[in-house]
Formats: C-alpha cells, sequence, structure tokens
C-alpha cells in the first residue's frame, strides 16, 4: 500500500501528461513480458515436437551426429518409406480410424438422446442419474479392462475390433452426455413446443430441430471424442492383442521394441505420421474445442 | 429435388401411424426410452466389469487358469506386498508433482494467454496450438519422443545442448531419482494444455469491473491475482484439480513408453504395477485389489469434489 501511494504521489506532481505516458510505458514493458512469457512456453513445448519432427528427416548418419542442428543437412523421406512401407504400420493407423470412428459415432449415437432426456424432461431420480454419468467418468478404464477381458476372452471376442469398439463407446459417453447435456440446455425449448404442438412426435421435435441446430455442439463432441479415442491405450492394450489389430497408440509400442536404437529416424517418423492426424483435425477445428470449453464454463 | 418432399411427407404420415415413438406420453415412462441406450451400456460395460472387480478381487484367479476359489487372502497378499511401498511413495510423488506443476503453468500460461489476446499480440494463438497439440498425442508417443529427447544417446537433445556448453551428459533415464524427475516433467509437458482451456475459460468470465476496483484500491498484480482472480475462478480450478489427480493416477502409457517403470521399478507408479500384477505376473485377483484401491481413490476424490461444488456454484 505504502509504496504505492509512494509512487503515485511521484507521478502526480509531473502532472498529468507525463503520467499518462507512463501507464502507456509500464503496458508496453508488460507486453515484452507477455512475449518472453509466450516465447518460453512456446520453446518447453514446442522443442521437443520439433526435434522428433527434425530426427524423422535424418539419415542415419546425421542420427549419430551430437552438435544440435534442427534442420539436417542431407534430409531425406528414406524414414516415412520405410515406416509406410512395413507390414504393419498402415494397419494401425487404419484400426486407429476405425476405431475413433465407432467410438465417436457411437457416443454421441448413445449419449444425444440421454442429454436430450436430461436437458427437456423432469423426472425422478434425474440429479442422481446426472452425477452417476459424472461417477462414470471417474472410473478407469484400467479397473473395467481387467473382467472385461475375462469375459471377451470367453466369448472369443479379444482382437475384435468392433467389440473393442463398444468399450470405446460406453468410455466416452459420459463425456458426450455432459457436453451435449450443455449445448441442448441452450437451445430454446420453446422451439421443440412448438413443434410438438405442430403435432410433431417428441422424437421428431429432437431429430428434425434440435440436433440440426446443436450441429456445432455435436461437431465440437465428435472432435473430441474422437481424439480421446486416438489416444486411447489401455482399453486396445490389453483387449487387442494381435498387432494385426492394434491401434497406433498401441502400435508405436512395438515399433519402439521392434527397431533398434540406431533407427530412431523410423521411430521418429512413425510418431510424426501417429501423431499427424490428431494435430491437423485438432488445429482444423480448434476453434469448436475452445469454444465448448469457454461456454461450458460460462454456463458452470 | 422432389426425393426431400416425399422424404418429409413419409416421416409425418409415419409420426401419424405410430404414435408413440421413443418420446410418448402415454407409454409409462417417457424418459426411460431416450435412457435406454446409455443405461444398458452402463450396466454392460461400467456395472458388470465393477461388480466383478470387486468379485475376483475375493478370490484367487489368475490368467494362468479358468478356475478359482473364494479367498480373503489375495487382500493380505496385495497388502503386504514388499514393493508396494515404494510403488505407493512413487505414485504419490508422479501425481503430487504432476498436478502442482500442471496447476502453476497451467494457470500462467492461460494468464499469458487471456493477457496476449486482450493487448492483441501477436502468436498467442499460435503458442496455445502448440502446448494443445502436446495433449491430442497419444501418451505412448510423448513417451516415444521424451525417450528420444532425453536420450543418453547422441541423439538425446537435452544432453547434446549440454554438451555443446562443455557439461558433462546427464542420465536421465537411468538414474532413479532423475528418471522420476524426468516423468513428471514430461506428464506436465503432456497434461497442461487441459488446464490452461479451462483455466482460460474461467479467466473470461472473470466481471473485468472487479479488476478495475482493484486497480483503484491500488492493488499490486500478485496480490489482485490472490484475492481477486484465483476466489473467482475457485470452483473451476476445484474440478480442474480433481480431474487432473484422477487422470494421472490412472495413467501409465507414457511412463510405459518413456522408462518402463525402471530403472529398478523406481518408476513404478501404481497404475503401470496394477497392470504389471495382471499381464506380467497373471495375478488376475491381485490386480483386481490394486484395481480396487486406484477406484477408491478416484470415488474418495469425486465425493469430495461433488460435496465442494454444490455450495460453490449454487
Amino acid at each position: 500500500m505504502s509504496t504505492t501511494t509512494a509512487g503515485g504521489s511521484g507521478t502526480a506532481a509531473r502532472g498529468a501528461r507525463p503520467r499518462r505516458r507512463t501507464a502507456r510505458t509500464r503496458a508496453r514493458i508488460d507486453d515484452v513480458w507477455t512475449y518472453l512469457g509466450l516465447l518460453a512456453v512456446l520453446l518447453f513445448f514446442g522443442i521437443p515436437l520439433l526435434w522428433m519432427v527434425s530426427l524423422a528427416f535424418r539419415n542415419q548418419q546425421e542420427i549419430l551426429v551430437t552438435t544440435i542442428n534442427p534442420v539436417p543437412d542431407h534430409p531425406t523421406l528414406d524414414n516415412f518409406g520405410q515406416v509406410l512401407r512395413s507390414a504393419q504400420f498402415p494397419r494401425f493407423l487404419l484400426n486407429s480410424a476405425i476405431l475413433s470412428a465407432i467410438g465417436a459415432c457411437g457416443a454421441i449415437a448413445v449419449a444425444a438422446p440421454a442429454a436430450y432426456a436430461f436437458s427437456r424432461m423432469r423426472f425422478r431420480g434425474r440429479p442422481v442419474l446426472l452425477v452417476g454419468v459424472l461417477a462414470l467418468q471417474m472410473v478407469s478404464p484400467l479397473v473395467l479392462a481387467f473382467p472385461l477381458y475375462r469375459y471377451f476372452a470367453s466369448l472369443g471376442l479379444l482382437n475384435s475390433l468392433p467389440a473393442t469398439g463398444l468399450v470405446y463407446i460406453a468410455i466416452l459417453m459420459p463425456l458426450a452426455t455432459w457436453m451435449l447435456k450443455g449445448f441442448f440446455d441452450g437451445i430454446p425449448r420453446d422451439l421443440d413446443d412448438a413443434a410438438m404442438i405442430d403435432g410433431a412426435t417428441r422424437w421428431v421435435a429432437f431429430r428434425r430441430i434440435v440436433l440440426p441446430i446443436a450441429m456445432p455442439g455435436l461437431t465440437a463432441v465428435f472432435v473430441i471424442t474422437a481424439l480421446l479415442a486416438w489416444a486411447e491405450f489401455v482399453v486396445p492394450f490389453i483387449l487387442l492383442t494381435s498387432p494385426a489389430h492394434l491401434p497406433i497408440s498401441v502400435g508405436i509400442l512395438n515399433l519402439q521394441g521392434t527397431y533398434a536404437t540406431n533407427s530412431t529416424g523410423i521411430l521418429a517418423a512413425g510418431s510424426v505420421i501417429a501423431v499427424l492426424p490428431a494435430i491437423v483435425l485438432f488445429v482444423v477445428l480448434q476453434r469448436f474445442i475452445v469454444g465448448a470449453f469457454v461456454s461450458g464454463a460460462l454456463k458452470g | 429435388m422432389a426425393a426431400p418432399t416425399l422424404d418429409t411427407t413419409r416421416s409425418r404420415q409415419g409420426a401419424i401411424a405410430r404414435p408413440h415413438p421413443p418420446g410418448s406420453r402415454r407409454r409409462a415412462p417417457d424418459h426411460l426410452a431416450w435412457l435406454a441406450p446409455l443405461l444398458a451400456m452402463a450396466t454392460l460395460f461400467f456395472l458388470w466389469p465393477l461388480i466383478n472387480v470387486i468379485r475376483l478381487a475375493f478370490t484367487n484367479s489368475t490368467l494362468l487358469r479358468d478356475d478359482y476359489s473364494y479367498t480373503l487372502s489375495t487382500f493380505g497378499q496385495a497388502l503386504t506386498d514388499p514393493s508396494l511401498p515404494g510403488v505407493l511413495v512413487t505414485t504419490v510423488i508422479f501425481v503430487g508433482a504432476s498436478v502442482a506443476g500442471q496447476l502453476v503453468l497451467g494457470l500462467l500460461i492461460a494468464l499469458i494467454i487471456q493477457r496476449a489476446i486482450s493487448r492483441k499480440l501477436r502468436g498467442a494463438v499460435l503458442v496455445r496450438s502448440v502446448v494443445l497439440s502436446a495433449w491430442v498425442m497419444p501418451g505412448i508417443l510423448i513417451g516415444v519422443i521424451w525417450q528420444i529427447v532425453l536420450n543418453e544417446g547422441p541423439f538425446g537433445l537435452v544432453n547434446s545442448a549440454l554438451a555443446s556448453v562443455g557439461l558433462a551428459p546427464v542420465s536421465w533415464l537411468s538414474d532413479t531419482k532423475l528418471a522420476v524427475l524426468s516423468v513428471v516433467v514430461a506428464n506436465i509437458w503432456r497434461g497442461t494444455a487441459f488446464t490452461m482451456l479451462l483455466l482460460y475459460a474461467a479467466l473470461l468470465t472473470v466481471n473485468p469491473d472487479l479488476y478495475d476496483a482493484a486497480k483503484v484500491d491500488g492493488a499490486r498484480k500478485l496480490r489482485t491475482l490472490w484475492h481477486v482472480t484465483l476466489p473467482q475462478i475457485r470452483p473451476v480450478l476445484l474440478v480442474n484439480t480433481v480431474l487432473i489427480t484422477i487422470a494421472t493416477l490412472n495413467t501409465f502409457d507414457m511412463v510405459l513408453a518413456l522408462t518402463g517403470g525402471g530403472p529398478a521399478q523406481a518408476t513404478e507408479v501404481l497404475a503401470l504395477h496394477t497392470y504389471n500384477a495382471v499381464f506380467v505376473n497373471f495375478n488376475l485377483a491381485g490386480g483386481c485389489v490394486l484395481a480396487l484401491f486406484l477406484l477408491l481413490a478416484s470415488l474418495l476424490l469425486t465425493a469430495f469434489y461433488s460435496r465442494v461444488l454444490p455450495e460453490e456454484q449454487r
């Protein structure tokens, strides 16, 4: 308190105009600090990614060079070629795409009607069920996977992508339900009431009116669940065992095991390819995701 | 062109012909049909497995044979396992340091980005994208990347950097103490984006008048942060803390790829230990006991969260 008063009286003594200028100068100085902060964050988060990309374009000799040169002298695409020509890697990518699609679409199909019911209907047990859905989110897939492994084994469903996809749907649906409920809450009830007065059933009102309006929300939920599915590890790690059925999130571990350390370039190239779909999808649709978080926080 | 019209008429007729599809009023409880898929999936893939985890914890089942008998001794064996104390200590350090690091760094980045965007400085969106890229990557990949960055071979980035300024290489992954530090740093790198997003969204909700009032009162920036900003975003901060604590407690993919739990179990967190119990030692019952442990910890955190939250929100 005392220091600020002293500083304030000092500037006041010099008159109004200099004070405005010092305020502006101070803002400029803060801008410099903000830029320095941005730079530090960029370096910490960006350098490991950049290093991976850099290694992916190097040949054997340049990987073993100890000096730090982010741009290799003789950039090569060999590593990418080797990864993509390997028998397993393209299969991993395809499996990831299948599982992500099943997981995201399925989670929305299961969650959307439930979210609509939570948003529009008042019934007994609603608060308990809502908290229950949230509680599902807290249950680790690791806990579920042990008994599921036993059952899938006895039913012959280990290494089945559709069966594993069902588990993906199950672990993604709590989040999807909560997010979609938030989006449906934002759509005026009058719209579906009007449709129902016109003779439409609730189901038709939901499909023809609410869902189309909630499209941005559905997109956000699709992107987030698909990304989570792309990165899901425990469930496929336990329920899928043969290399032909693994998604990339598990398969890269095989890649790490198969190649010796001197082929780090291949591993890096595989990592770049594995992460590219997620990052592209994400950067393109970033607006939706940040928007979903912001709208969620505003409501909370 | 005729098709859409045809389609709508058909559906309208359909609605009249079948007056009570899922959302009808006259049939028993209206909402049940809408909730049915969710409830069915929850029963099949949550409730049923959970009941069985509890049941199996009271058996001596292994992955090596199908038959088992009920016993209480698995609990005793799992809890007196000599490696358990070390695993628990590692888990507490890993979770505690990761959560603290993610909270501090996430808040800092959220504040920096908020200021950069409000001052229309360049690069804020780029920085946000890069931070978020780390978050959308599969954990195994993050482990692989940090394995490359911290590698003790010639392509290890950090050691190359140290060598270029004349320092000796550091055994980031083979020293038991440093390996824990490496795993924590990699996990902070991975998870900070989530905290950043949530807190950034929360910061936008703080009424700017409060900052002006603080400024009029002559409050310094740190004081404003502590007495104005943080209390305002407290509910989000709490939710966020619980969510990242549970997520960190249950993760082991990144650790598996980075250190494999080693050296000498130094980075073996409880989730990895649980997995190893079942799929390395084939001790299904023992793994289920540990899984119950994890579940109990998550439930306690959730209970804490749902207890604290309502009074905060309303």
